[in-house]
């Protein structure tokens, strides 16, 4: 039948088509920045969202900044290390002025006069304001190693031959306590990273498991879970540290500790992945890569995963803390890292102490960047976490 | 002239009725007073023996006293109110504060040839709870206790055997008992005076029924497991613990008893209302009528004597803490003496002697280099960071105030002479450097001296920093290493140990009747030559034997000391050995006569105002006599 | 539903064998015994042991037999009730920690009740004023409670109590009072020496616990139904507390676990610090010495709480949420 409304096959079409440039935009023209929104990448959007968070944004900032600092301690900091003063034991931190004599002069500070009180048997400081030594910057100080590496003695600041600068005071043996935070900073804040970088491989190598297999694998994991969490944490720290081997050096005993914090905090993080498994396996996607012949890990890992990295992330910043609040704590149980190591930790142990809490109350200073990296990290963790589901 | 010899008689009268009053007036402690009234306890004169121990208060600088009062002190945990024996130092024979031995509970002592030895019971002392003193305490103690594979089964203590052979012992009457020996056996009156001591009695009235001698068998084995022993041996050895009192139940001549039954963290001890010491005026001690023991975290215990919370407090007060007591003293109400610290060294670096590393056994071993790293410290400097300058630098060995002191002892190479030293070290061959200026053994390593430490005194921490630095400039990289205690001992036992820190010889005030054992190695306990002291003490079964001639000639001179009879002949042993010891540097020490803080009330008298501190043998406040503190108004 | 208690129930019994294995070896494991730490501390204050005295100590302990068949007879003994002797008190374990488990009950109820009072106002605050001043200032106090390290905070706040209120130092109590029956006295002095630790250990949990209500409320807040309520135009309170407040406690009930255990024994470093007479310094001590029974039959005891715990929490979360109690295994 010749049906007049079809044309016969290759002749155009009765109905009327425009032969003009066809704009795909034409009929909703985006602004530049609705363009830039909608084509934004998911790291984009995350980044976006956590910049609007302010408190996280300058938290992140400041964590910046401190591992900067570690990562030059030895050119930061005034002095080396174990560099003492005998002649400032116990010495109180010394103020920096600018004003002399009301003219703006620079940065200095006064020289500093110990006498000897023999009845309460305690050193004395006073400030002598005739002689000035005004803080040089770039200049040669103590000798060090950059990284045990790099031979140099030139320090971010100093002061001249026979003044002191003591920023934050001394301690029992006339170490510079501004130096050794920075020191201990460096200690402190990479077994942090490093221990999390442990719970974070475990938790989701396990929790994975668990979580995409189901059945006994995820009976026999959280079995193992419930009797890891079932051991209270400080004792197991305790037992834990006990059976490292002494003869190991320092720095083994350093991986060794960040290794038990990581060991032990690795539960947390696989119970999240294995819950959040469990509830992602049942989407399509998986099953269209099941059927296209993925194998689990793959699917785990390129699938699966990155769906929640964010929320892992997150969630392992916040973990950090914790760590690094462990550090001193199994310094405190005499378990940790000891001296001559420097930590935090290790400051704030040897400020643990009543005469330290009435005489020399200076030293309990290393509380302050600890309180700051704890909280930074807090709000940093919650920023990414609130940022992390940028779709909501 | 009839005048007169009535005057005479007059006033005979009056001296016997005084002396009559005199009699009467012994005035009972207002806190037993009420029990004596009542009939309960039976009046002082009764109580005491008859003979009671005077205290020479003359001659011990101290005033009279008034009976009241509790005293507050605080131990770091339960296993500590056995220092309240020690404070105590209530003795069969004891020490006065002039270091010399003297009869205290018993009426006499007498030794002969060194070997037998009579031991006289006061008539009437009486137990705490009334029961007689007798020689049957004695003699329970030897056949039924000592002499007991159940009860003793390592055998008869060490102090009791003379060249290991056990004494004769006999029951003489009532009230005397005498041990005899084949050989001389000088530990044993040592033992019985020390602060912590040898027991050779037991209150057997009390004791006798956890025995299965006598008590039935059956009833012991139900008692004892209604009390959770493990068996009627356990039980007996619990309940008859006489150091740590933890049985409110046993009777102890002691002058405080313990009345708390454990665990607690406040032990009430109250007086013995039966002790065997007097005052001048005859009044009955001790003064003061209960101690009260709180058992606080060590850590704590500082804060809390600078709260004014204690009345008495040296134990876990460091020189570290004085600056903060001191400030404390004006609004609190005690006073901070400074009391000296009376081991022969506070910190001392012990090399091992007996290290498996063949290089450095070579070194330990070599006189030179342990002269060298004595030489090599600024003691001085130490003194001056840790100690405000106000210990004393000087070698491992006795104090002045021991009557073996002499100059040459403390001075032995501790002159500080960087020059002589790295002489001493270039001679021994360690002539090599490397490129850090570190000396390099014969096999070619660098020599990296490893100091262990059982990392619980701040001072040996510091220390170590400042030892480290100064041996740095003699070519030797020094490093430490914080351990457990026990692992540190078992350590240096297996040899792993290249070099300890730790506590100096506790032979500070030494006299000749001491045991000089911590001069010869005899016990595996001792960290510069473990292994030696190990096979003295298993007869030769473990360790080896003693390869140094000087060692060799501490450990002869040692075993003369156990057979010696007379007081000249230990001077002379003595004598001998420190000068060895001291002239081979087998410990080097650091600093020593630190300053022991003591934390005193201020109404707290009798205390001294400067003394020494020590174990032995002054039981740290024991031989100063707590039973005659008394607090004012 | 009783099938999957007895399931449960019956899942317990391998978990604590293994935990009583993990636990016997940790204590175990480090080289030495309690008889070393003994004699070593004995030796470290100048007093010196008898060598064969000691050797005849650990034969009469046991410690001469093989591993396996004390860690038989101590996981034995423990089925009959017997917790084993402890070595540094010479007394059996369960009257030792029978002693301190008032105290240390009380403290810990009253520190949890502390964190509740103190962290739902909070919570509920910061999740209805999100990014406000409010909510970011009170996170931050709750924050820096976290931040702070236990034991320095607790030894400066001692120091001032002492110093402001004439609090004595650590401890539960005046030490007048130990040992002595209850009194107004008594009950004061112990309320005032609570502050410190409550308040040390209390404001590191509020901080998580004010996080978690906020963010589980916030996650309630954004559904349906409240909108729905609030457009019916239900007063702002009860919008918040009827519904969603008691829906976002579910964690809660997640919580028993771990609660029941920390109840026993928790806050181990502040109870040093303070010198409290609670369990935890008594676990530390006797994990140092490796007073063995001590130890061991403690961290034990502890497990089973926790087990028990999870399980009393997950019967109730079954109970409450049938989702939990139909999960099941993927769909092929």
């Amino acid at each position: 039948m010749n049906d007049s409304s079809l044309p016969r096959p290759g002749k155009p079409l009765g109905h009327y088509v425009s032969t003009a440039e066809f704009d795909p935009y034409s009929v909703e023209q985006l602004t530049p920045e609705q363009e830039k929104y909608f084509f934004a990448s998911q790291r984009q959007l995350i980044w976006w969202k956590f910049k609007k968070h302010r408190v996280a944004y300058w938290s992140a900032l400041i964590l910046l900044f401190f591992y900067v600092v570690i990562a030059f301690a030895e050119f930061i900091a005034p002095y080396e290390l174990t560099r003492r003063h005998q002649e400032y034991i116990y010495a109180p931190p010394q103020g920096v002025h600018f004003f002399k004599d009301g003219e703006f002069v620079g940065p200095f500070v006064y020289q500093r006069i110990r006498t000897l009180d023999m009845d309460l048997l305690k050193r004395k400081y006073a400030a002598n304001e005739a002689k000035t030594y005004p803080i040089g910057f770039f200049c040669d100080g103590d000798e060090y190693k950059l990284w045990g590496l790099i031979p140099s003695s030139k320090h971010l600041f100093c002061v001249r031959d026979g003044g002191t600068l003591f920023l934050l005071g001394t301690d029992r043996l006339g170490r510079d306590l501004f130096s050794r935070i920075i020191y201990g900073a460096r200690i402190s804040l990479t077994i942090g990273l490093i221990g999390v970088a442990v719970s974070f491989i475990l938790g989701i190598s396990i929790g994975g498991l668990a979580g995409y297999y189901g059945g006994w694998v995820d009976n026999i994991v959280q079995r193992m879970i419930e009797v890891l969490q079932s051991i209270p944490s400080i004792p197991l720290w305790l037992a834990l540290a006990a059976i490292m081997p002494v003869t190991w050096s320092p720095l083994l005993v350093y991986f060794g500790i960040t290794i038990i914090l990581g060991l032990l905090d690795w539960t947390g993080m696989a119970r999240a992945v294995r819950s959040k498994l469990l509830s992602l396996r049942e989407e399509d996607y998986v099953m269209a890569a099941q059927l296209m012949g993925a194998r689990p890990s793959r699917i785990i890992a390129r699938h699966l995963i990155p769906g929640f990295m964010s929320h892992l992330i997150a969630s392992a910043t916040i973990t950090i803390p914790t760590m690094i609040l462990g550090e001193t704590a199994l310094s405190f149980l005499g378990l940790g890292l000891r001296p001559p190591v420097t930590s935090w930790g290790v400051l704030l142990n040897e400020a643990q102490n009543i005469s330290v809490v009435v005489l020399y109350p200076w030293l309990i200073l290393p509380v302050v960047p600890v309180i700051v990296v704890i909280l930074a990290f807090n709000f940093m963790g919650d920023g990414l976490r609130d940022a992390a589901d940028p779709y909501q | 002239m009839k005048r007169g010899l009535l005057f005479t008689l007059m006033v005979c009268l009056v001296f016997i009725a005084g002396a009559a009053q005199a009699d009467e007036a012994l005035k009972e402690p207002p806190i037993l007073a009420p029990l004596v009234e009542s009939g309960k306890l039976p009046p002082m004169k009764e109580r005491l023996p008859k003979d009671p121990f005077v205290v020479d208060f003359a001659k011990e600088s101290k005033t009279i006293g008034r009976y009241c009062c509790q005293l507050v002190t605080l131990l770091g945990s339960a296993k500590d109110i056995r220092m309240m024996t020690v404070y105590g130092y209530a003795r069969l024979i004891g020490f006065g504060p002039d270091y010399k031995l003297r009869p205290d509970i018993l009426e006499s002592f007498e030794s002969e040839e060194g070997r037998i030895f009579t031991l006289r019971i006061r008539e009437g002392h009486k137990w705490s709870d009334g029961e007689p003193f007798t020689s049957e305490d004695f003699r329970y103690f030897w056949e039924d206790v000592a002499n007991n594979g159940d009860l003793s089964g390592s055998g008869v203590p060490q102090v009791l055997l003379s060249n290991g052979k056990p004494p004769k012992f006999e029951v003489i009457d009532e009230r005397t008992v005498r041990y005899t020996w084949e050989d001389p056996n000088p530990a044993f009156p040592l033992g019985l005076a020390g602060p912590s001591p040898e027991y050779i009695y037991m209150p057997s009235h009390y004791m006798k029924q956890f025995h299965t001698t006598y008590n039935d068998a059956d009833t012991l084995a139900k008692m004892a497991e209604d009390g959770g022993y493990r068996n009627w041996a356990a039980m007996h050895t619990v309940k008859g613990r006489q150091y740590r009192t933890e049985n409110p139940e046993l009777p102890t001549l002691q002058p405080w008893r313990n009345t708390t039954d454990g665990p607690s963290k406040r032990y009430v001890f109250e007086r013995n209302p039966y002790y065997h010491r007097v005052d001048p005026n005859g009044q009955q001690l001790p003064y003061i009528d209960e101690v009260i023991i709180l058992t606080e975290s060590v850590d704590i215990i500082p804060a809390k004597a600078g709260a004014g919370e204690s009345d008495l407090q040296a134990r876990y007060l460091h020189f570290d803490d004085y600056t903060f007591l001191k400030q404390g003293e004006e609004n609190q109400d005690y006073n901070v003496l400074l009391w000296r610290n009376g081991v022969a060294n506070q910190i001392s670096l012990y090399p091992n002697l007996n290290v498996t590393d063949p290089e450095w056994n070579k070194l330990n071993q070599d006189v030179r280099f342990r002269r060298a790293l004595s030489l090599g410290l600024n003691r001085d400097e130490i003194n001056q960071q840790l100690f405000f300058g106000l210990a004393k630098a000087g070698g491992d060995t006795v104090l002045q105030e021991s009557p073996l002191y002499k100059e040459e002892y403390a001075s032995a190479w501790t002159n500080l002479d960087v020059e002589q030293a790295n002489k001493l070290l270039d001679e021994i061959g360690l002539t090599e450097r490397d490129s850090k200026g570190v000396r390099l053994l014969p096999n070619g390593k660098p020599m990296e001296l490893i100091v262990e430490s059982a990392g619980e005194s701040t001072e040996e921490t510091d220390a170590l920093e400042l030892v480290r630095y100064h041996w740095e400039q003699l070519g030797i990289k020094v490093f430490t290493r914080t351990l457990q205690r026990d692992i540190q001992r078992r350590r240096f036992l297996t040899g792993e140990t290249i070099m300890t820190i730790s506590k100096g010889l506790d032979i500070g005030l030494a006299t000749p009747e001491t045991n000089p054992e911590q001069l010869a190695p005899v016990s595996p306990s001792q960290p510069n030559w473990p292994k030696w002291g190990q096979y003295t003490e298993t007869n030769g079964k473990a360790g080896e034997p003693v390869s140094l001639p000087a060692a060799e000639r501490l450990l002869e001179l040692y075993n003369s000391w156990r057979q010696s009879t007379s007081v000249d002949q230990q001077e002379a042993i003595w004598a001998e050995m420190l000068e060895i010891y001291s002239e081979n540097v087998f410990s080097i020490g650091v600093a020593r006569e630190t300053i022991q803080p003591v934390v005193v009330d201020k109404k707290l008298q009798n205390v001294p105002a400067d003394a020494i501190f020590a174990w032995s043998p002054t039981a740290f406040f024991g031989i100063f006599r707590p039973d005659t503190f008394w607090f004012e108004e | 539903m009783l099938r999957y208690i007895i399931f449960r129930f019956f899942a317990m019994i391998p978990t604590l064998l293994i935990a009583s294995v993990l636990i016997f070896s940790i204590i175990e494991l480090p080289p030495g015994d309690y008889f070393e730490t003994y004699v070593a501390e004995l030796q470290a204050s100048g007093e010196t042991v008898d060598p064969q005295k000691i050797e005849y100590l650990r034969k009469e302990y046991g410690f001469d037999k093989p591993v396996w068949q004390r860690y038989f007879s101590w996981v034995w003994g423990m089925l009959h009730g017997d917790f084993g002797y402890s070595f540094e008190y010479e007394r059996p374990v369960s009257e030792l920690i029978g002693s301190r488990l008032m105290l240390t009950m009380l403290l810990s109820f009253v520190t949890i009740i502390f964190t509740w009072v103190v962290a739902f106002p909070i919570g509920i605050y910061s999740a209805t004023h999100k990014y406000s001043f409010g909510d970011y200032s009170f996170t931050f106090l709750g924050l820096i409670g976290l931040a702070t390290p236990n034991f320095l905070l607790a030894l400066v706040m001692m120091y001032f109590a002492k110093v402001w209120f004439g609090t004595s130092i650590g401890g539960l109590m005046d030490p007048v009072y130990i040992d002595q029956p209850m009194s107004w006295g008594k009950f004061g002095s112990i309320a005032e020496h609570m502050v410190i630790p409550v308040v040390v250990i209390g404001t590191a949990g509020t901080a998580a616990m004010i996080r978690r209500i906020r963010a589980n409320l916030l996650d309630e807040l954004k559904k349906q139904y409240v909108i729905t309520a609030r457009a019916k135009g239900l007063p702002p309170t009860r919008t918040v507390l009827k519904y969603p407040f008691r829906m976002s406690l579910n964690f809660f009930i997640a919580d028993i676990g771990s609660i029941l255990p920390n109840i026993v024994s928790g806050a181990e470093v502040v109870a040093i610090v303070l010198s409290l007479e609670t369990t935890g310094p008594l676990l530390i001590r006797a994990l140092k010495s490796q007073d063995m029974y001590l130890a061991g039959s403690f961290l034990m005891f502890l497990a089973v709480l926790t087990v028990i715990g999870v399980l009393i929490s997950d019967i109730a979360l079954a109970i409450l949420d049938p989702r939990i109690r139909l999960q099941g295994k993927p769909e092929k």
